[in-house]
């Protein structure tokens, strides 16, 4: 479960000028849920992801994560609780270019250092189930944005997390990859992940799979 | 905690330098040549010094030499006879020696005269004395000579015999009897050796005339009470100790390093211009790329450490290269060009080898100069990022 209780963020771009990126915010998201936030560019739907993933903090209020107080973590133990809990697949993916396909994905076990065949099965798996296994070696920055994309999902899944966290998933895919797309959304979905989803692609309106949708407008839930 | 060593985090380091092959190709050959050449330099340094002390403790204990106007005179022999008579004294010995300028080579070398009978003052000329019949040399006017003086002589083809132009402008043939080795490089590398009596012609000496006097001492504590003690008896004398002969060549030695004091710093001064390029700042690709690591769970020690892989992998790597290059280039091919910064033109020309002195001192000393510092430019940017908000970084 994901609580957001009375979120407020804001970002001070200089001292005369603070943007309120969030206003009084309230979300809660259920276990296995998928949930979609919806909103026009520059309404707030990164802010709220990159708080649910403890990349940043909220300037006040709680976020909580199965009774974990995520916005009050120090530094390392948000970045294990990333490690352990989140698999977020970032808007421009935020691969390491110059690394293979199976180098990036692995990148979230090298810290853990685990015994070789581990990690390789691990690595297997997600490349097997999102369909990258015959570019494993090719280097990232030569492979399409559709590629990049499920090696982006790939590597957010390789650790297993418990929550799926994707920001814009179908803004660079045309509609057929944006359909594929939405079968591995249902397919992680039947995994019993939470998954959280930003996007204004008016593709994920009312889809059956959809569990619930909330609309921002600039920095407020907009009912 | 897991303690086991963490293999994926420094695999992913190596990738990382290879990654950027260029980039670190440059960073690492400008860290070799500059390893390189600061271990050149200590290297050359501390062989150098050895050779100099060697040469020092060869030395005689007190040398007498007559002055006047202030000039060094020829000493007449008999005052030999006297210093023997001071306490203390354990061997007095009237030496005639000098330079001969090689025109042919352009050359300076030194020659010193010997008389069979005498008490030597230095090791090397008891060997000569042992090695080679003297009566021979003196009857057919032989003389021996250094490595770097049969050298010089061979390239103006004199290779049997030279002809020593006298004061008169006449000649005197000498032959050459063989080659000797002294006990030190510097030493024996531009001598020549011959009978005192040849030397006295061909320098226009009188018979019983001397260059000096050296003077052995029984009890080296009383080097100074002796040297007192003659300069009583001849007040027209100058009397040189080891002590101030260490102290000159000291000086020397000290003027030499302040030269290769500049070029240390200028060495040094590169190295810091990387250093600064490095520790101002990451580019923005290794900026994001540690933001991505961040967003993706790596805590910031998990980075830092990989950070510390890369550059001490980097360093490490040049710094050994450096030292083995620094090791072939000062004792395999003897240090050309910076040699000669030492080792002054006018007074070696020759050559002589730098006696090989393995110092770890001077191993440990570049190794803390250069590769921490490398690393610590590498950590801290690094951890200035790696410690900001990861939203931050890759937004
Ligand atoms: N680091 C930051 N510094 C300053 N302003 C920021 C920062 N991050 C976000 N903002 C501002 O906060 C507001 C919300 O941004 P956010 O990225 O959450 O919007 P979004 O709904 O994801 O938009 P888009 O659909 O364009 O991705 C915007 O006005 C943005 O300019
Ligand atoms: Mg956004």
């Amino acid at each position: 479960m994901i609580e957001l209780k009375n979120v407020n963020k804001s970002y001070e771009i200089n001292k005369n000028n603070i943007v309120n990126a969030l206003q009084n915010i309230n979300i809660s998201i259920q276990e296995g849920e998928l949930f979609v936030l919806k909103g026009a560019s520059g309404s707030g739907k990164s802010t709220v992801l990159s708080l649910i993933a403890a990349l940043s903090k909220p300037t006040s209020g709680e976020v909580i994560v199965d009774t974990k107080q995520i916005s009050k973590l120090p530094d390392n133990f948000a970045c294990e609780y990333r490690r352990d809990n989140i698999g977020f697949i970032f808007q421009k993916y935020n691969l390491i270019p110059t690394l293979s396909v199976s180098e990036n994905i692995l990148l979230p076990l090298v810290p853990l250092n685990l015994p070789a065949q581990e990690a390789q099965e691990k690595l297997q798996r997600v490349m097997k189930m999102f369909d990258i296994s015959h570019k494993a070696e090719a280097i990232v920055k030569n492979l399409s944005g559709g590629e990049q994309q499920r090696v982006a999902i790939a590597r957010a899944n390789v650790n297993d997390p418990k929550i799926i966290i994707a920001d814009e998933p179908t803004a660079n895919l045309d509609e057929r990859l944006s359909l594929s797309f939405i079968e591995i959304l249902k397919e992680l979905k039947a995994l019993k992940k939470t998954i959280v989803i930003a996007t204004h692609d008016p593709l994920f309106f009312n889809l059956d799979c959809v569990d619930r949708e909330i609309e921002l407008h600039k920095g407020n839930i907009l009912s | 905690m897991r303690s086991k060593i963490n293999l994926y985090l420094m695999e992913y380091a190596l990738n990382a330098l290879l990654r950027e092959k260029y980039k670190s190709f440059f960073i690492m050959s400008i860290f070799t040549l500059l390893t390189f050449l600061l271990t050149s330099v200590f290297f050359i340094t501390n062989s150098i010094k050895y050779e100099l002390q060697s040469t020092v403790d060869t030395l005689p204990q007190i040398i007498v030499q007559k002055i006047k106007a202030g000039r060094h005179y020829d000493i007449d022999e008999n005052v030999v006879d006297d210093i023997l008579e001071i306490a203390g004294v354990d061997d007095a010995v009237a030496r005639v020696w000098g330079y001969y300028y090689f025109e042919n080579a352009g050359v300076n070398f030194s020659i010193v005269g010997i008389d069979a009978y005498e008490r030597q003052y230095k090791k090397t000329f008891e060997n000569i004395i042992e090695d080679f019949d003297f009566e021979t040399l003196e009857q057919t006017p032989s003389m021996v000579v250094g490595r770097g003086v049969k050298e010089i002589m061979k390239q103006s083809y004199y290779d049997e015999y030279f002809n020593f132009i006298k004061p008169d402008g006449s000649l005197k043939r000498v032959d050459v009897a063989g080659v000797f080795d002294g006990q030190t490089q510097l030493e024996s590398n531009d001598m020549i050796v011959m009978p005192k009596e040849t030397l006295k012609e061909i320098f226009g000496m009188d018979e019983m005339q001397a260059t000096d006097i050296v003077v052995k001492v029984k009890n080296p504590q009383e080097v100074s009470t002796v040297a007192a003690k003659i300069k009583l008896i001849y007040p027209d004398t100058r009397i040189i100790t080891t002590q101030d002969l260490q102290i000159s060549y000291q000086n020397i030695f000290d003027y030499k390093s302040g030269i290769f004091l500049a070029l240390f710093v200028i060495a040094i001064f590169t190295f810091f211009i990387i250093i600064y390029d490095k520790a101002s700042g990451l580019s923005s690709e290794e900026k994001r790329e540690i933001g991505i690591l961040k967003a993706i769970g790596w805590k910031i020690d998990d980075i830092l450490k990989e950070k510390f892989y890369e550059a001490f992998i980097l360093s490490f790597f040049a710094y050994i290269l450096g030292v083995i290059l620094a090791l072939l280039y000062v004792y395999l091919f003897q240090a050309p060009i910076l040699r000669d910064i030492f080792v002054g033109y006018s007074q070696l020309k020759t050559s002589f080898e730098l006696p090989f002195i393995f110092d770890l001192h001077t191993l440990f000393l570049v190794f803390f100069l250069s590769v921490p510092i490398y690393v610590a430019a590498i950590i801290i940017p690094s951890w200035k990022v790696a410690t900001l908000e990861a939203d931050e970084v890759i937004r």
